[in-house]
């Protein structure tokens, strides 16, 4: 102890002339700091109401409910985090994992209110004096708690796939599948835009958890064509995926493919389970297709009788003589179709409706009868000279190749169209001109401009890294023919727009910028429909129809009591619509054929 | 087509706006019941086609009908013609077809659409000729009139045909 | 100049060894410090029984502010654990923070970046000081000098606006999570926190000149409240507590974590382990961590990656495994024992923190003897932080 110790203490005195160090109106004075985190922000236009916010709020604070400006639409639930701030402990984790990044956070933390409900709102939809904050958390770029890179699919590389029909894609191995499934949220938005309802959430945790058999039963109550669907879907599960939004979206396709390939074929059966008792009723499906075997598939279940009646010489339809075997292997599809089969749906081959067969036949036969005749026919252009032998239909000749008929296969092709029956008709030409000629020359037009294409952009990729060379924004004038008669080229104008203000069709040319493509063969892609003479005059003036097709109330069934219509004849090409609208008449005839 | 021809000859006799009027009123009267005739030898799946082009022409036939009954109409035809449409061209390159007995839906546009591109292109032409005027303003008006139609059965030509090849 | 308490009035041993304590005799009184009383250190009662004005027995209650998060976590998926954790100690919360997330990162095998564990260092560094500058503040409080917690309450305010412009948050900053730390440091930091730094030192200055050159606090304090050496091991001393006894625990320098082999500095150690050398070595620390932090600002890259890439969270599993992490906190030895098995959950959680041995066993041992007026004095200079002693 010192006299320094006695003294020292005073110095305190010095802090007497000093101002205060308290902040007089922090109300006003003391804002939050630039990346505080304070009261939410968020953006109702870019929130999709995944409910990945709800799903990781650890403190049970977001809850997502249905708001009256938000309407539900493909890809948005329709429904928005309303926040307890009695619950919430402003950790910001829902900022971090927000699909969209429409949730934020100001910098705003003062706010009185009496009424303690209020503090139980919905971030933008009612309105705060904080929501058009500049400052608060946002969730730094590289701070992803979500990984937004898609696990890569392993393919055939260019040079391997070009001479060969072998499927392209070798599918997710289990680590690889895993770490997609991982990627998922869960959120269901795809469900809601799958055309058959498919339990996508439930059947990617099924990879997650390793559970096959579970993921195989999973996929077996909604799609009896997932080995189809697993590699040719449309997929518009992944255009609603909340994924997509800041990142890819889930291989959902790859997903549903990556389970079927885990299981044996000879076990599907015995995880699907065995139908139901016999009911003695009949059913006659017209159409071996996705729609028509889909249908066959649940009423055989049902333990109706099912006999399928199909022209051609193997069951599928357009995804047998339509979709390339690269894209799908002949034996995925039989897969599909021999588990169908065993379920006890009998199918006559080589047997056309109207032509072997009166339809009549089938009305006296059977309780109910199912057209799924499909889109067989191509729609031709019928510009000049379009009538020349050179001139094909896309859908005439791949229906040549699976069949495996010999055709005049050209040295130089011309494709008219931007579809995927378009590519699929490109590059099966290109697959065979390397095979035959050693090399490739086939050049694809079409009036829409590349990015616009109604074909699958892996599709157009792998197209252009095939050799295959587009044109776009071409429309097809007419057919060139020297004077020996031969075909000499296609005739194309630039198409400088295509839709009108309405979306709707209303190509501008300009007729100076004009193209010859020379060629020996053109093949007309533009579209299909189909040939429904087997109806016969007398039942086809007796039908209802809705603009060039069979019109059918909800439930698939036509004017006439005993007949149903599905597929694409109804709906447009599209197999998983196809799968969806199976399952609609097939409920449908059961409610019929079991009212009494 | 043998009757456009004539009907252009007809057209340019014409001296007053009625009688313009009554003259292409007429041409929508015999498409009109060109289309109603056929409608029931088609099969009713395409049938909506020729129904539909049947009250389209109605409509045509009521709106020049009206028209030639109307004295302020050199006035109307006037605010009319400000906003010409644009012809697509689209149908330049299809073909005009024979119509048999027992014509697809494709046929079926394809005749219709290569009638309003002659009307289109026979009332353009005779807007061309005649001097400034009402009577100019009528034949702008009527080309004008065929072309919306041809746009209108352009796009519908698009959707039934060009179903995108998926 | 040592306090020497009269032994004369010392309850008897009974044959078991425990005291004899009859109440009724009307020679000792039961007496409640806490929960709720200014000198306690937080949420936590002793149940002092005394002899005129001298404890004879001290027993520590806790359980005023159970919150069983280690049992929560187990219902929380990885990611969702990291906000719970730092309301484990809410005075010094990022060591919690830190300790969660290196184990979690060495159980699924993710490396943080580098630049992370600059600022990971930095944060924790920025905690230390704010925990200490509390401490001073108790310290001084508890011996009645009520104007230092006032001045440290607000430079340690100063920190916690460095806290708030770095992490976006005060108190629970939520900032480094498994896989690194969330952001940046903000444009001009570096010079916002050598003011604040200055001020501090300022302040440490002050409190230097009136608490520990003050005749009154170095009366009660100095040889008050000794931790004798043979104890330390027992009883799981460590930290400051440990080190004012000369003995050189330093978790920092013992078994280096994040960029500490980088740093310059030495373990400050004391002799005397009374009240007095604790809370000097807390000051000495205190301005070590001073210097540490402009250390780091200088040392450190300029920019770098924030995260390591982790698993999508929502689904995060983690292998079979356990793990204990440990830091050198301002209170001593603070770690997390983690097992996972497999499951998106953790199998079980333990937090181990240095209060849970100070402020119970160790306490209730040294309480005895001591004169009513310095209980509150010995708990803060053992300082505890009851939050984190029940969890």
């Amino acid at each position: 102890m010192s006299i320094r110790d006695l003294l020292s203490p005073f110095s305190a005195w010095k802090n007497i002339l000093r101002d205060p160090v308290t902040i007089p109106d922090p109300l006003n004075d003391r804002p939050g700091s630039d990346r505080y985190r304070g009261f939410h922000q968020n953006d109702n236009e870019k929130c999709i109401g995944c409910g990945t916010c709800e799903a990781i709020c650890q403190n049970g604070a977001i809850d997502m409910l249905p708001v009256d400006s938000v309407a539900t639409k493909e890809g948005d639930s329709g429904l928005r985090p309303r926040i307890d701030y009695g619950r919430c402990c402003w950790c910001a984790l829902c900022v971090d994992v927000c699909m969209t990044g429409s949730l934020t956070m100001s910098n705003e933390y003062k706010w009185v209110e009496s009424d303690p409900d209020a503090f139980r709102f919905t971030p933008g939809v009612d309105k705060k004096f904080w929501d058009n904050s500049e400052l608060g958390y946002k969730r730094p770029e590289e701070h992803r708690l979500v990984s937004p890179e898609r696990i890569e699919m392993r393919e055939m590389n260019v040079e391997s796939r070009i001479d060969s029909f072998a499927e392209i894609v070798h599918g997710y191995s289990i680590e690889e599948a895993q770490l997609e499934a991982d990627r998922c949220v869960a959120c269901g938005l795809c469900i809601a835009t799958c055309p058959t309802h498919m339990s996508i959430p439930d059947y990617i945790n099924a990879v997650r958890e390793g559970d096959y058999e579970q993921g195989l039963r999973l996929l077996y109550e909604t799609n009896p064509f997932s080995n189809v669907c697993g590699r040719v879907c449309t997929r518009k599960c992944e255009s609603a995926c909340a994924s997509r939004h800041e990142g890819e979206p889930i291989a959902i396709r790859w997903l549903k493919r990556h389970i079927i390939d885990q299981i044996p074929h000879e076990k599907y059966r015995e995880i699907i389970g065995d139908p139901e008792p016999s009911t003695g009723k009949k059913v006659a499906i017209i159409g071996a297709g996705p729609a028509g075997l889909t249908a066959a598939f649940d009423l055989v279940r049902k333990g109706h009788e099912v006999i399928v009646y199909e022209a051609k010489a193997a069951a599928g339809g357009m995804t047998r003589y339509g979709i390339p075997e690269y894209r799908l292997p002949y034996d995925a599809l039989d897969r599909d179709i021999e588990t169908i089969v065993s379920m006890g749906v009998q199918i006559v081959y080589n047997t056309r409706i109207g032509a072997d067969i009166p339809m009549q036949q089938l009305t006296q036969d059977f309780d109910a009868v199912l057209l799924a005749i499909g889109l067989q026919e191509g729609r031709q252009t019928r510009i000049p000279n379009s009538d020349h032998e050179k001139v094909y239909r896309a859908v005439d000749l791949l229906d040549k190749i699976t069949a495996g008929e010999e055709f005049h296969l050209p040295h130089c092709a011309v494709i008219i169209g931007g579809g995927n029956v378009a590519m699929d008709i490109a590059r099966s030409i290109a697959r065979l001109q390397k095979q035959q000629y050693g090399q490739v020359d086939v050049v694809l037009t079409a009036m829409e401009e590349q990015q616009h294409f109604m074909a699958d952009p892996d599709e157009i990729k792998e197209a252009l890294e095939e050799g295959i060379i587009i044109q776009d924004q071409c429309g097809p004038q007419g057919c060139e023919i020297d004077q020996s008669g031969k075909l000499i080229g296609l005739k194309t104008w630039k198409v400088l727009s295509i839709f009108d203000s309405e979306k709707r069709f209303a190509p501008v040319y300009d007729n100076g910028d004009e193209t010859i493509h020379a060629c020996d063969t053109v093949i007309e892609a533009i579209g299909q429909f189909s040939d429904i003479s087997l109806l016969g005059d007398e039942l086809t003036e007796k039908l209802e129809w809705n603009r060039g097709r069979i019109q059918i109330d909800s439930d698939g069934r036509t004017s006439e009591s005993w007949l149903w219509s599905a597929g694409d004849c109804v709906n447009g090409p599209d197999v998983v619509h196809a799968v969806a609208d199976g399952h609609r008449v097939a409920a449908s005839i059961h409610c019929y054929i079991t009212a009494d | 087509m043998a009757d456009s021809i004539s009907g252009k000859e007809k057209l340019q006799a014409c001296t007053t706006l009625r009688e313009i009027l009554e003259q292409a009123t007429e041409f929508e009267r015999t498409a009109r019941d060109f289309y109603a005739e056929l409608a029931p030898k088609v099969s009713k799946k395409i049938r909506y086609l020729l129904d539909e082009l049947v009250i389209e022409e109605q409509a045509h036939y009521d709106l020049f009908t009206d028209l030639a009954d109307k004295p302020e109409v050199a006035e109307q035809i006037k605010l009319e013609i400000m906003t010409p449409p644009n012809n697509k061209r689209f149908s330049d390159c299809i073909q005009l077809p024979e119509l048999g007995d027992k014509p697809d839906d494709q046929s079926i546009l394809q005749y219709a659409l290569g009638r309003e591109q002659a009307a289109m292109d026979q009332y353009n032409s005779l807007a061309e000729s005649a001097p400034e005027g009402p009577i100019k303003d009528v034949f702008t008006f009527l080309a004008q009139e065929e072309t919306e139609h041809k746009n209108e059965l352009e796009k519908i030509y698009y959707e039934v045909v060009h179903s995108g090849g998926v | 100049m040592t306090y020497q308490p009269d032994r004369s009035q010392y309850p008897n041993k009974k044959a078991d060894g425990s005291l004899d304590i009859d109440l009724k005799s009307g020679k000792f009184l039961k007496l409640w410090q806490g929960p709720q009383h200014p000198g306690i250190t937080g949420n936590m009662s002793v149940e002092l029984t005394v002899c005129g004005d001298e404890v004879v027995e001290g027993i520590t209650h806790v359980g005023y502010l159970h919150r069983g998060f280690e049992k929560l976590m187990e219902r929380r998926t990885f990611i969702q654990c990291f906000p719970i954790v730092c309301r484990i100690c809410v005075p010094e919360p990022d060591f919690n923070e830190y300790c969660y997330a290196a184990a979690v990162e060495e159980l699924a095998g993710i490396e943080a970046p580098e630049y992370a564990n600059w600022i990971r260092t930095l944060i924790l560094e920025m905690g230390r000081i704010n925990s200490y500058l509390m401490y001073c503040g108790g310290q001084a409080g508890s011996f009645g000098m009520g104007v230092i917690s006032q001045w440290t309450t607000y430079v340690r305010d100063l920190m916690l606006d460095r806290f708030e412009e770095l992490t976006g948050a005060r108190i629970y900053h939520m900032f480094i999570l498994p896989g690194g730390v969330r952001d940046r440091l903000p444009e001009g930091f570096a010079q916002r926190m050598e003011e604040t730094l200055c001020e501090i030192e300022s302040t440490m200055s002050d409190v230097y000149n009136t608490m520990y050159c003050n005749a009154v606090f170095k009366k009660r304090s100095v040889g008050v409240g000794v931790i004798d050496i043979d104890l330390m091991d027992a009883y799981g001393v460590t930290g400051p507590n440990a080190r004012a006894g000369g003995v050189a625990k330093d978790v920092r320098k013992d078994q280096p974590y994040l960029v500490y082999p980088e740093l310059d500095f030495e373990p400050i150690l004391g002799q005397d382990s009374d009240i007095y050398t604790r809370a000097d070595i807390r000051r000495q620390d205190l301005l070590q961590s001073v210097d540490l932090v402009r250390q780091i600002l200088a040392k450190m890259p300029e920019d770098g990656s924030l995260m390591a890439k982790i698993p999508s969270v929502m689904h995060w599993k983690i292998p079979r495994g356990e793990t204990y992490i440990r830091g050198e906190c301002s209170r001593g030895e603070y770690g997390y024992y983690l097992v996972t098995d497999g499951s998106g959950y953790p199998r079980r959680v333990n937090v181990r923190g240095p209060s849970y041995t100070h402020a119970m066993a160790l306490l209730e041992r040294m309480i005895v003897n001591l004169n009513i007026a310095d209980v509150a004095g010995l708990m803060v200079s053992l300082h505890t932080y009851p939050p984190e002693i029940e969890r």
